[in-house]
């Protein structure tokens, strides 16, 4: 799609950097732009809770579809006992391809009503956890693993639903899967935000 | 650890460091600032008015503290000679701040999030590319974007 006008932005929120995720940008063959994003800063900005997940942006930069799961497969993943992972990855790229084949005359183009339902204002324990996973970033980045951790820690607490925090503990210590499944075991509510991606 | 525990525990630290180290970093947006001259306060952290533009692109001016086309009004009690109280101003702006050890990390401004919510334009945000080259999410104006994250993980 490419030749239309439109730009792929990917951004890999491995802590470890581009040490952990150029292998994969390369395996890819990514010819879309790859972004290092070890702070989280697009999911900050874009109010992302998970992996993989996007917005599509216009020309004029105003968001056409806010954060939703931005699969591309149709999977049933099955993780322990009746819990499942279902993705929908085609629903949602022949969604994308109609919007950049159509742009605001697109059924998937967001109305200002539907883009202030579904955006949720942000609390003051998700701001500040923001804060706290960019200062244990960096302390990890120092060397300082015992103060990441109690920063990771702290904002895993404060936003809990964010599963960006969560998952990042993949990268240390070896319990960070059984952590997980703990985690994924006592949730409540879904892994992954709905993907609500009718026509309009 | 509870939120409560952990801020008490956090302000021990503080109290702890009652004279700082020389300098301070500032992880503020994208950016991460060192300060090299930083007023002593077992509290709040006081930078050189100087020195907000490359923390935070505001500058003082006599109507507030002015960024772009946004001014905020600053109370008296947060500046001092050269000084700026940028931890007060954050607290005045219900910004998030988390410090630790020389380190202090703010979250984001809600004034900038209320925008988001009014004009569907999300806050610009710089992330560096593959090659460190520092890409705004705004430099794709005039095009279509899918933004997407992703992780090994």
């Amino acid at each position: 799609m490419k030749d239309q006008n439109f730009e792929i932005v990917a951004a890999a929120q491995d802590t470890g950097g581009e040490a952990v995720a150029g292998r994969w940008y390369d395996r890819a063959n990514a010819t879309f732009t790859t972004l290092i994003d070890a702070q989280h800063a697009v999911s900050s900005a874009c109010q992302f809770i998970n992996v993989p997940m996007g917005i599509w942006v216009d020309e004029k930069g105003r968001v056409v579809r806010p954060a939703e799961p931005a699969w591309t497969t149709d999977q049933v993943m099955k993780i322990a006992g009746d819990k499942t992972i279902v993705t929908e990855g085609r629903v949602y790229i022949d969604a994308l391809r109609d919007w950049v084949r159509n742009g605001e005359r697109s059924a998937y183009a967001l109305s200002d009503d539907e883009f202030a339902r579904r955006v949720k204002p942000r609390s003051a324990a998700e701001m500040e956890a923001d804060a706290s996973f960019k200062l244990a970033v960096w302390f990890h980045e120092k060397g300082n693993q015992e103060l990441a951790a109690k920063y990771w820690e702290h904002a895993q607490q404060l936003n809990p639903d964010d599963w960006n925090y969560h998952r990042q503990e993949w990268s240390f210590g070896t319990d960070a899967g059984k952590k997980w499944m703990e985690k994924f075991q006592k949730l409540d509510k879904p892994y992954y935000p709905a993907l609500e991606i009718k026509k309009q | 650890m509870h939120r409560r525990e952990f801020l008490l525990s956090s302000a021990g630290t503080a109290c702890a460091l009652a004279a700082p180290p020389a300098g301070v970093t500032v992880l503020y947006d994208d950016r991460t600032v060192q300060l090299d001259h930083v007023r002593p306060d077992p509290k709040d952290l006081w930078v050189r008015s100087a020195d907000l533009p490359r923390i935070n692109e505001f500058t003082l001016k006599p109507q507030g503290a002015c960024r772009a086309d946004m001014c905020i009004p600053v109370p008296r009690e947060l500046k001092s000679g050269p000084w700026f109280n940028l931890s007060g101003f954050a607290q005045r702006l219900h910004q998030a701040s988390v410090h630790e050890s020389g380190v202090w990390s703010f979250g984001e401004m809600p004034v900038l999030r209320g925008a988001y919510y009014r004009s569907r334009v999300p806050p610009d945000t710089a992330v560096p590319d593959r090659k460190g080259r520092t890409v705004h999410l705004s430099d794709f104006r005039g095009k279509k974007v899918l933004i997407v994250t992703w992780a090994s993980w």
